[in-house]
């Protein structure tokens, strides 16, 4: 039961205090596009909760062994991305095995949800933060639930911020940005914490 | 009369930066770009790590998969990330350290990984060369506009040094720097729209 808590806070810390989206702006540009259509924001969600999950898991072997070295930190982007890789070639495999179906709707993006900054940063940052296994699972977790907060907020609000109502210059991208920089300063002001950035 | 289309493309520039415009590559600018010097050494480590891997990457033969040639691309960058760590550690010691994660995670940027297989590749070698370049220069720009703005709000100086109190130490925010950039955003999309209108007039 203390794992399960641990991993519920510190998921819980990842969603809103340290959301990857609206503290760190990690994957914003995925969130944008995945935001667009309801499909992607589910399909998006899953592939990247599942990748932030099993990867940070599988990272914090790789974090012993190579961390505590002088010049470890230097070869961690390669080791994630051998992870990452690792786990989007068997992800692959799974679904052109048991669901070509499946496999065929999601190969056109499917490395867009698994090979980008919220994944890889959930792992950067689980590095600094996670202190034994269920802390970077929970923390991985919450950065895939953080995610889809993020994106659920964009998607509710996409249609009105694409209307006739916004001036034209504004539409789209620019009021999508400025739209979650106002939900990043209600996030720092419920929180009270402010990034050292 | 028979019309030629330039070899050279500026569109990495301004009408398709890839901060302002398409959105591309937007997390360090928004979060590490607060001054000028971290601008720098953001552009410097973009350079280094993105379009390096780019000119490498081309060599990688495309009759291997794309989902599997993207990896190749990532691990190449991750490859290049080593002596762009060692060089900016040493350099700006401070700074780099302070934006470190935002220079580990260019080894997946969109840039690489969407913009080489739909453009970039598509050119001969020396057009293709040119053209990530001035992308890489769109990039600098947005760091270093969204860089000072920053800069001058939140601390009251330039590079370091200070020019008045700071009036809106807020400004080194993420919140802020996505209203900031979502602004630059819309005034690149206008004057690019006034461009355009004008080509036409033309």
């Amino acid at each position: 039961m203390e794992v399960f808590y641990k991993i519920v806070s510190v998921a819980m810390v990842s969603v809103f205090v340290q959301n990857a989206i609206f503290d760190r702006a990690l994957g914003s540009n995925v969130v944008i596009y995945a935001s667009r259509k309801d499909s992607h924001v589910i399909g998006f969600t899953l592939g990247i909760t599942a990748m932030t999950t099993i990867a940070s898991a599988v990272s914090y072997f790789f974090d012993s062994l190579l961390l505590p070295l002088p010049l470890g930190w230097l070869f961690m982007p390669l080791v994630y991305v051998a992870v990452i890789s690792a786990l989007y070639i068997i992800a692959l495999l799974f679904f052109w095995r048991l669901f070509p179906k499946v496999f065929a709707k999601i190969r056109k993006y499917v490395h867009l949800a698994i090979i980008n900054c919220t994944v890889i940063g959930a792992l950067f940052l689980n590095s600094g933060y996670g202190s034994d296994i269920w802390s970077y699972i929970g923390y991985g977790f919450g950065t895939g639930i953080g995610f889809f907060l993020a994106c659920f907020l964009l998607n509710i609000a996409h249609e009105r911020l694409d209307s006739d109502k916004i001036p034209r210059v504004f539409r789209g991208y620019p009021i999508m940005l400025i739209y979650i920089g106002v939900i990043s300063l209600a996030f720092s002001a419920l929180v009270g914490y402010t990034a050292e950035f | 009369m028979k019309t030629t289309k330039p070899a050279v493309s500026f569109d990495g520039i301004f009408r398709q930066n890839i901060v302002l415009m398409s959105g591309l590559v937007t997390a360090p600018i928004i979060v590490a770009a607060t001054t000028a010097e971290r601008a720098l050494v953001l552009t410097i480590s973009f350079f280094m790590i993105s379009y390096l891997s780019i000119l490498i990457c081309r060599y990688i033969p495309r009759k291997i998969a794309y989902n599997v040639r993207i990896l190749l691309y990532a691990a190449v960058a991750a490859v290049l990330y080593i002596p762009t760590a060692m060089l900016l550690n040493a350099w700006f010691p401070e700074t780099t350290q302070s934006v470190m994660i935002y220079i580990e995670i260019l080894v997946v940027n969109s840039l690489l990984l969407s913009k080489t297989e739909s453009r970039f590749y598509l050119k001969p070698f020396g057009e293709m060369a040119v053209d990530a370049l001035i992308y890489v220069a769109g990039y600098a720009i947005a760091a270093f506009a969204v860089g000072i703005v920053r800069e001058l709000l939140a601390y009251g100086s330039l590079f370091g040094a200070t020019l008045f109190d700071a009036p809106m130490p807020a400004a080194k925010s993420p919140f802020f720097g996505f209203i900031l950039v979502g602004i630059f955003a819309a005034v690149c999309r206008a004057l690019s729209g006034r461009r355009a209108g004008k080509g036409a007039e033309r």
